[in-house]
């Protein structure tokens, strides 16, 4: 489904759309005049068909759920030149960012490496885990070889506290 | 100057040319580098499955980094350091929200600083360095090499929250390349995205855009890219040959991080800069430079060389 056929055949929803607008605290889309040039410059738009400028007109008239519903929201680059270029301080990031939250709270699918990232930083703290790197000369390298010192993870507590906000979100 | 350091998942994991050049380099150019009691995540991430809790996790940084009791905080990596930056801005503008953070600090006995200021490997050898000290430790000039910047768009946007350089005209990684002797090439692509987050979501795109803009690059000449960001660098030298498979046709251009090229230009062993651990051809920029040397030792014939060059 299209961005067109959701102002076409879905109803607006308010009460969503006060969810998105309570996450944005301060921003406002009220001001937005689709002037585009958020979307003349999006890094996504070329590739993956991603209109900046679409996607807050679409929350500002209510039509969110097919919005969190759909892949469209993932393919933001982040590369923030909508939210420095917008003349309305309206930042399509800030508001696409606000979309993934409420995916995720109303339990939408989501890209599962965002999914497994979550798992490894509750698991170890961080991102990833340590890799060895293998040189052009195929050799291979991990921090102790290299001389680095060890990492420092982090303690249980920060684990609990971070679990803890993380099920807050989704209670 | 002493400054705390927070190095962020990908440099620890995985980018360690990154790590070993800042450690190397900054000390010699009188940075003493202090390590925080721990290291997790900035939350960068975590900001798509709920913001709040990359306030938090982006807080406890800044409350491990007040514990050194130093108020500098070194953030190497460009998305660690707007995420950071903005949980400042966040946090110093909304009371509600820095109660709620202060409560879960609070839990762990930590405490939120009153006073940090986040710095950027850039903006660091650029305002504090200068590039004066910089010039003065140059041992090789890099004159000769036409170099490209990329900044990274997470180091230069949002401008209303307070970043490294300009949002639209980022002039400072060009005048750090400029300080070796090498020049800093402006090209048209120079403000187009790495694509490193969309390897969560969309890796081919993410590997167009990054083989995009080396392939532009590799069209004008340039001898080496310079970077200055652990994402970034992931997408334009580890990535390089994969990309190369999704945009078509051969690429090989240098990818090198600002402080190994700087560690270079300063006379520092390669090893000791990790330029081993680059899957670009970095080779490549040494020979040129080498081969300089070489003819700038032969008298008479290096100027003919050089003539023919020009």
């Amino acid at each position: 489904m299209s961005l067109v056929d959701l102002t076409s055949m879905a109803k607006p929803n308010k009460e969503i759309r006060g969810k998105i607008l309570t996450k944005l605290g301060g921003i406002e889309l009220i001001n937005c005049f689709q002037c585009l040039k958020c979307t003349s410059g999006c890094t996504a738009f070329k590739l993956l068909e991603l209109a900046p400028h679409e996607v807050v007109k679409l929350v500002k008239l209510g039509f969110v759920e097919g919005l969190i519903t759909s892949e469209i929201i993932w393919t933001c680059a982040t590369c923030l030149k909508c939210t420095e270029r917008c003349p309305q301080k309206a930042s399509p990031y800030h508001v696409i960012m606000a979309l993934r939250n409420l995916a995720v709270e109303q339990g939408a699918k989501i890209p599962e490496a965002y999914l497994k990232a979550v798992s490894q930083i509750l698991e170890t703290g961080l991102l990833q885990t340590t890799r060895k790197v293998t040189t052009k000369e195929m050799e291979t390298f991990d921090r102790k070889r290299l001389g680095l010192p060890e990492i420092k993870y982090p303690t249980k507590t920060f684990k609990t506290v971070l679990l803890k906000v993380l099920e807050g979100a989704l209670a | 100057m002493k400054v705390a350091v927070f190095w962020g998942c990908r440099i620890l994991t995985s980018q360690y040319a990154y790590e070993i050049s800042v450690r190397q380099v900054l000390p010699q150019l009188g940075v003493e580098l202090v390590d925080l009691r721990e290291m997790h995540c900035c939350g960068d991430i975590i900001k798509s499955i709920n913001t709040f809790a990359t306030t938090y996790m982006a807080a406890r940084i800044m409350a491990l980094a007040g514990e050194t009791g130093l108020t500098d905080l070194l953030v190497p990596c460009s998305r660690c350091h707007f995420t950071i930056s903005e949980t400042r801005y966040l946090l110093e503008r909304n009371e509600k929200l820095r109660e709620k953070v202060d409560a879960l600090l609070e839990e762990e006995g930590l405490e939120y600083p009153p006073e940090i200021k986040i710095w950027h490997v850039i903006d660091l050898l650029h305002d504090a360095v200068g590039l004066n000290l910089i010039k003065r430790k140059v041992k090789r000039s890099l004159e000769s090499l036409k170099l490209a910047s990329h900044i990274g768009c997470q180091t230069i946007r949002p401008s209303a929250i307070g970043r490294v350089d300009s949002p639209e005209m980022p002039q400072k990684l060009d005048k750090l390349i400029e300080a070796l002797g090498a020049r800093s090439l402006e090209y048209p692509e120079k403000l187009d995205c790495c694509g490193a987050i969309l390897m969560f979501s969309h890796p081919e795109a993410a590997l167009t855009l990054a083989g995009s803009k080396i392939k532009a690059l590799q069209e004008l000449g340039v001898d080496g890219l310079i970077d200055s960001c652990p994402a970034c660098h992931m997408m334009f030298d580890e990535n390089q040959e994969s990309a190369a498979r999704v945009v078509g046709g051969r690429l090989s251009l240098p990818v090198l991080y600002y402080t190994q090229l700087l560690g270079i230009a300063m006379g520092i062993d390669i090893e000791k800069l990790g330029l081993h651990l680059n899957q670009t051809p970095v080779e490549k920029i040494l020979e040129k430079l080498t081969q300089l040397k070489e003819e700038a030792h032969d008298g008479t014939e290096t100027r003919s060389k050089k003539e023919r060059r020009v």
